[in-house]
Order: structure tokens, then C-alpha cells, then sequence
């Protein structure tokens, strides 16, 4: 019984043993990947791990990560940590990061994961009152507008909704000016969804001189949609704007279907634009239109999606910002002059010269073009309209 | 070391969550409302020490405070229902204030922004402990000086008369008020401690993560608070804090370099805890053998 024990006790002690993934005999720099890989957002994480393995070949390919002495570092990614999109686990997998050898993080996925995590970085660097971490976080998929201002140790390369709702119902007005009122669809319990529609579409549609009608709501785990359906068919919308994920988009757009609610135009959520929605229900998603910041257009988003492929992903406009990460991040380790080294006094000067290169970017070479950094530490990305058609998203309108 | 302080923050908030369904699991009762209490006193000391400036401690013994009220205010209604009716009853209080927080916004400008909850979107920048540079050694030490408090008051409780008259209401109501005990005093005393506890743990909970939500109250929360006292044995307030650790310790953090296989292990582990030591960890024959291991008098021999 006691030999049990001891080994139960070592299992334990060695499973929570922070690993450092840095080889011994060669150079390396490393950056850690975090997100959800469980419930119903599983996907988003698989497709983020896919595209970060893949792109951090792609630099190691090329020669690796250029050091201050010259030399050159293989970039590792350490294992993609599951969060559950849970804000405390989160919390635990960023301090556990911060524990290793790692120069920056690339995640999180959830805006509500996101919020907490950037709010225990320091928020002002050199403020020695503040004990916050100091860690910088390269977010890749959290999209609710405006977090990266929480901390100066936050960045994000996510699309810019407000920039994008506003230039898609532009783009309506002129284009189908027959269509004068919205109607929002809303998943009023998820921050991302809420904030899309109450912060950007509501406010941008009211802006282009649409007369917005109302909203419906309901919740992520929802399955039955018959009253929010009945609510649309009684306001009538030409344009209904539906701020949810993939799942329960589907099973409205369903229930719609069930019901013979056809508004003449169905706008989506940012995150909608993805793989998921076009297994679920590609017939039912005909025709809905949503701004992205990814579509395979050009040669190296192309590549970009068969790399990811390679590694069991899909590529939307949340999995190839993962891959446009790690080149941001390359680039700015290669500006910063890291020293590489292992101690814990380098790796702390490491980060914050990183952290100093990332906040000093200007602009970004993305897969779509080249992306502005903004003031707040956000990404000003260039994008496009798709449409669901055949079963597959494709470019409706390129607005710049 | 920050993983590791963390960590210990996570165990000892999540041990006082426990703890605060334990002393009414005691009364035999089961109450689904502790993620409320935890919620109430989370966004009261969140929004003394962000919106007023106050002094985490007072902000916590406020939450505490509320969390009480709010819990003995839905002790006295439970005294009319049990077992089953008891668990929908405070499952449906626990939404009914989680709702609450969806819908509650209480914004105000401080400097160039503005802070407070707002609805779905929660309540940030909650920075009480790194505006106050405490660093994280200190922010364990602060959390886990509030876990001993509590477990020394429940442990000092289960060896006085009233825990004593809280078990004899949780073995048998009928008996215990035939020999003069007021059920009333002992199951709204027992729901307002346990409701002051959740609340000191859900300020510690706000202060630890900056930024809290309604979803992060849900009725999930509610089952973990329950399942630390039953998983770890109510014959001692240290099975709660076995539990615990064996819970986020080590399913939740120990296992997550499993990836995947995490989530799956997760319950199937819980479950063969349960099958080895269906009374809890810590059960009375376990608490018999330790107090013979080290040599401590039992209090009846």
C-alpha cells in the first residue's frame, strides 16, 4: 500500500513539474500556445495548434530565429495547454507558462479567458508599484473589441469588427439600397457574441442609416430556437445580423429554414466564417454574408491552409492568425536581438525585449496584406466579404 | 514559483467554497445556492475596493456579510422543504442571482475610463492585489490565512455543542427536535456561516482573477462546492481540503499535460475515488486510524 502511495505521490509531484522544452545542445526560443480544446470551441483550439505547428516549421525551414550574436535559434512551440475556456484555468496556464522557458504566449481563444489573463499583467511597464506579470501574450483568436488596452504586455492580431461591420453595411447601403432595417440575433451569454452585436453591429448599422428593429436572444448552449424564430418573422427584418458561433447559428438558420423565415439578407458573426458552419449547415448558410480577415485569395494563404491541413486544421480567419503569429513573432525576436540564453535573468531581459519590438511594430506582413498596428496594441487587418455559396465560403467583395 | 502560488491561491479559494457547503451539508441539508453566495461576494468586495477604493478586507468582510444575509434569507424558506425540493429550491435562487449579475451594469467614469459590471460583458480590471503590489507569495499567504481562520471556526465548531446539535439534525431531524433542539436557529445559522464563507471565497475569487462574469457562477459551481465535502468525507473539515487538492491539484492542473485524455480521465477518475472511498477520503474509520497513527486522544475515550 505505502509503495502505491509513494508512487501515486511521485506521479503527482512529477505531473505538476513545469516543463521547460528547451533542448540542451542547441539554441532554441520558444513560445507556448494556449486556448480551448474542450466543449463546444474545441475546434478553434485544434485549428490554432495545427496552424502554429505548422508555421513554426515553415521558420525553422527558413533557418530559424536570428539571435543577437548572430547565431541562430530553433523556434519550438511547447504543447498547446487546454484553458476549457475557463478564465481560472487560464490564470493557471499562463503562470505555468511564465514558469518555463518561454518568450511570449499565443492565445487565448475565449474573450472571456482573455479579460482576466490580461488583467494580471503589469499594466504599465516600468510602473514598479504594479505587480503584475510580466509576460507578454500574442492573442491570436479572442476577438471582443478593445482588450489589448487592459495591459501594455497584451497584444492582439485579431480583426478589427468595428472597422469591418461598418465597411460591410457601407458596402449594403450602396450596393442593395432597397434594404432599410436590421434585426439582430444575438448569444447574449458569450462576451465575444454579445459585445459583437450590442458594441459593434447594432451601433454600425445605426451609423449607415439602418433602422434596427430589435433583437432576439439566446444562449451558447441553446438547441431549440422556435420563439427567437417567431420573433424575427414578427419584426420582418430585410437584413437579419446574427452575432453567434457556428453551432447555434445553425440551429437557428435551421429553425428558420423549418419555420419559412427568409430574410432577403443574413449577416454572420466573424467567427462563423469557418469550417464548421459549412459542415453543419452549408444549404441553410447560403448566401450569408461575413466580413473575414482570411480567405485563401493569393498564393501564400493558400499555403498557409495546406500547411494547416497537413497538421489536421482548417483554416479560417481565427487559425491563420495563429500562423500569422509566429512570424509576427519571429520577426520581432529577430529586431530585438535576443540573447537566447537560459537563465532566468535572460529570459525575463528576452521578454521584455520582445515585449518592447512587439509593442514598437508599426505594421505586419498578414496573409491578406499588410496589417496596421494600432496605438492600443491592436491589429488593424485587411479583409474581405464572403459568402456561403456551394457549400463553401468564397470572396463576395474585396473593400480595399 | 508563480504556477505554484497560484496554484495554492486556486486550492484555498476553492477549499473555502468547499467548506461553505460543508457545515450545511452537516445539517443533512443541500444546497445548490453556494455559487450565488460566491457570486454576491464577489462583485460586492470587487466593487468596494474598484469603485470606492475601500480596503480588500472590509470589501471581503462586506461580501461575507452579504453573502450571509442573502443566504440566511433563503434559509428560512428552505425550512419549509427538504432533501430534493431543497436542492431545486437553491438551485433556482443560485440562477435567479446569477441572472441578476447578467443583467446588473453599474458603470462609472475613473479617469479615462469607465469601471464597474456591466451585464454579460462582467466586471474587469479588479486589480486590488497588483495595484497594491502584493506580489504573488503575499496574495497566497493573504488567501490561505483565510482558509485556516475557516477551518480552525469549523473544525473548533465540530468539537463544540453546536456542532454537535448540527450533526444531530443531519442524522435525524425528527430525534434532535425531540430533545428540544431549534431546527430553525440551526439550519439558518448553518446556511448564513456556509453563505459568509462562499462570499469571503468568492471576493478572493474577484480579486484573484480581475475579471468575473456571470458564467463563472453558473450551477457548475454550485456541484464543485458540494462534491469537495462529499468526495472528501464530512467527517472532518481536512477531507474538504483533500478533496480539493485532489480535484484541482491534480485532475484539474497535475493532468494537463494529458491534453485531451484530460477531460475524459476527469470524471472517471472522480468516480473510482468515490467507488474506493464511498464515505469521502477522509470518513470516520480513516479519522480513527490518523488520530491512532499519531497518538491524539479521541475527545470520548
Amino acid at each position: 500500500m505505502s509503495k502505491i502511495a509513494l508512487a501515486v505521490a511521485a506521479a503527482f509531484a512529477a505531473s505538476l513539474t513545469v516543463s521547460g522544452g528547451a533542448l540542451a545542445q542547441e539554441k532554441t526560443v520558444v513560445i507556448a500556445p494556449f486556448g480551448v480544446k474542450t466543449g463546444v470551441l474545441r475546434l478553434f483550439g485544434i485549428n490554432s495548434e495545427a496552424a502554429i505547428k505548422a508555421a513554426v516549421e515553415e521558420v525553422n525551414k527558413a533557418g530559424g530565429v536570428k539571435l543577437a550574436d548572430g547565431s541562430k535559434a530553433k523556434m519550438v512551440a511547447s504543447d498547446y495547454l487546454d484553458d476549457r475556456c475557463n478564465a481560472e484555468e487560464g490564470i493557471a496556464v499562463v503562470r505555468r507558462i511564465v514558469g518555463t522557458d518561454a518568450l511570449v504566449a499565443v492565445g487565448p481563444t475565449c474573450s472571456n479567458v482573455a479579460e482576466p489573463l490580461y488583467g494580471i499583467l503589469q499594466k504599465k511597464v516600468d510602473d514598479a508599484k504594479d505587480t503584475g506579470l510580466q509576460f507578454p501574450i500574442l492573442t491570436d483568436v479572442a476577438i471582443k473589441v478593445g482588450l489589448a488596452k487592459i495591459s501594455e504586455w497584451s497584444f492582439r492580431n485579431v480583426p478589427s469588427e468595428l472597422t469591418m461591420y461598418s465597411s460591410l453595411y457601407y458596402w449594403l447601403k450602396s450596393t442593395r439600397p432597397e434594404l432599410k432595417t436590421v434585426y439582430g440575433g444575438v448569444e447574449e451569454d458569450f462576451a465575444h457574441s454579445r459585445a459583437s452585436w450590442h458594441v459593434v453591429m447594432k451601433d454600425r448599422a445605426n451609423a449607415n442609416g439602418y433602422q434596427v428593429l430589435g433583437e432576439s436572444k439566446w444562449l451558447l448552449n441553446d438547441t431549440n430556437f422556435s420563439t427567437q424564430v417567431r420573433e424575427i418573422k414578427k419584426a420582418n427584418p430585410d437584413i437579419l445580423s446574427i452575432a453567434a458561433h457556428p453551432f447555434t447559428t445553425c440551429g437557428l438558420l435551421k429553425e428558420m429554414q423549418r419555420q419559412g423565415v427568409k430574410p432577403k439578407l443574413v449577416v454572420g458573426l466573424t467567427s462563423t466564417s469557418s469550417l464548421e458552419t459549412m459542415q453543419a449547415c452549408p444549404k441553410q448558410a447560403e448566401g450569408m454574408i461575413i466580413p473575414s480577415s482570411f480567405a485563401p485569395v493569393n498564393k501564400e494563404a493558400k499555403f498557409a491552409a495546406e500547411q494547416t491541413a497537413k497538421q489536421k486544421g482548417s483554416a479560417d480567419l481565427h487559425s491563420m492568425a495563429s500562423w500569422e503569429n509566429v512570424f509576427i513573432i519571429k520577426e520581432a525576436m529577430e529586431r530585438a536581438g535576443l540573447s537566447g540564453r537560459k537563465d532566468s535573468a535572460s529570459i525575463q531581459a528576452d521578454r521584455r525585449k520582445l515585449r518592447d519590438a512587439l509593442a514598437a511594430t508599426k505594421t505586419t506582413k498578414g496573409l491578406l496584406g499588410v496589417s496596421k498596428r494600432t496605438e492600443d496594441r491592436e491589429a488593424d487587418k485587411p479583409y474581405v466579404f464572403v459568402h456561403g455559396k456551394g457549400g463553401v465560403w468564397t470572396v463576395l467583395h474585396n473593400p480595399l | 514559483m508563480e504556477f505554484y502560488f497560484g496554484l495554492a491561491q486556486t486550492i484555498g479559494i476553492h477549499t473555502l467554497l468547499g467548506l461553505s457547503a460543508y457545515i450545511i451539508l452537516l445539517t443533512g441539508q443541500m444546497s445548490l445556492a453556494q455559487a450565488a453566495f460566491y457570486a454576491i461576494g464577489a462583485y460586492v468586495s470587487g466593487m468596494l475596493t474598484v469603485l470606492w477604493g475601500w480596503h480588500i478586507v472590509p470589501a471581503m468582510f462586506a461580501g461575507a456579510a452579504l453573502g450571509a444575509a442573502a443566504a440566511a434569507a433563503v434559509g428560512f424558506p428552505a425550512l419549509r422543504v427538504k432533501g430534493l425540493m431543497l436542492v431545486i429550491a437553491t438551485l433556482a435562487f443560485g440562477e435567479g442571482v446569477r441572472l441578476f449579475f447578467f443583467n446588473f451594469d453599474y458603470q462609472v467614469q475613473k479617469g479615462n475610463i469607465k469601471v464597474g459590471p456591466l451585464g454579460g460583458e462582467g466586471f474587469r480590471q479588479i486589480r486590488y492585489f497588483p495595484e497594491n503590489g502584493w506580489t504573488s507569495d503575499e496574495v497566497m499567504l493573504f488567501v490561505w490565512v483565510f482558509v485556516i481562520l475557516v477551518m480552525a471556526m469549523i473544525w473548533w465548531f465540530d468539537r463544540s455543542r453546536y456542532g454537535s446539535v448540527l450533526r444531530a439534525v443531519g442524522d435525524d431531524e425528527l430525534a434532535a427536535q425531540s430533545v428540544g433542539i431549534n431546527l430553525t436557529a440551526v439550519k439558518v445559522s448553518a446556511m448564513a456561516i456556509g453563505g459568509a464563507v462562499a462570499g469571503l471565497a468568492g471576493s478572493l475569487y474577484a480579486h484573484y482573477t480581475t475579471h468575473i462574469e456571470h458564467l463563472a457562477f453558473g450551477v457548475l459551481q454550485s456541484v464543485f462546492a458540494i462534491a469537495y465535502p462529499i468526495i472528501g468525507g464530512l467527517a472532518s473539515v481536512f477531507g474538504t481540503l483533500a478533496a480539493v487538492i485532489f480535484v484541482q491539484g491534480f485532475l484539474v492542473e497535475g493532468l494537463r499535460f494529458l491534453g485531451d485524455w484530460r477531460n475524459l480521465l476527469f470524471g472517471l477518475l472522480i468516480i473510482v475515488a468515490m467507488v474506493v472511498r464511498p464515505n469521502g477520503f477522509l470518513d470516520g474509520q480513516m479519522l480513527r486510524n490518523f488520530k491512532r497513527w499519531f497518538g491524539i486522544r479521541s475527545r470520548n475515550a
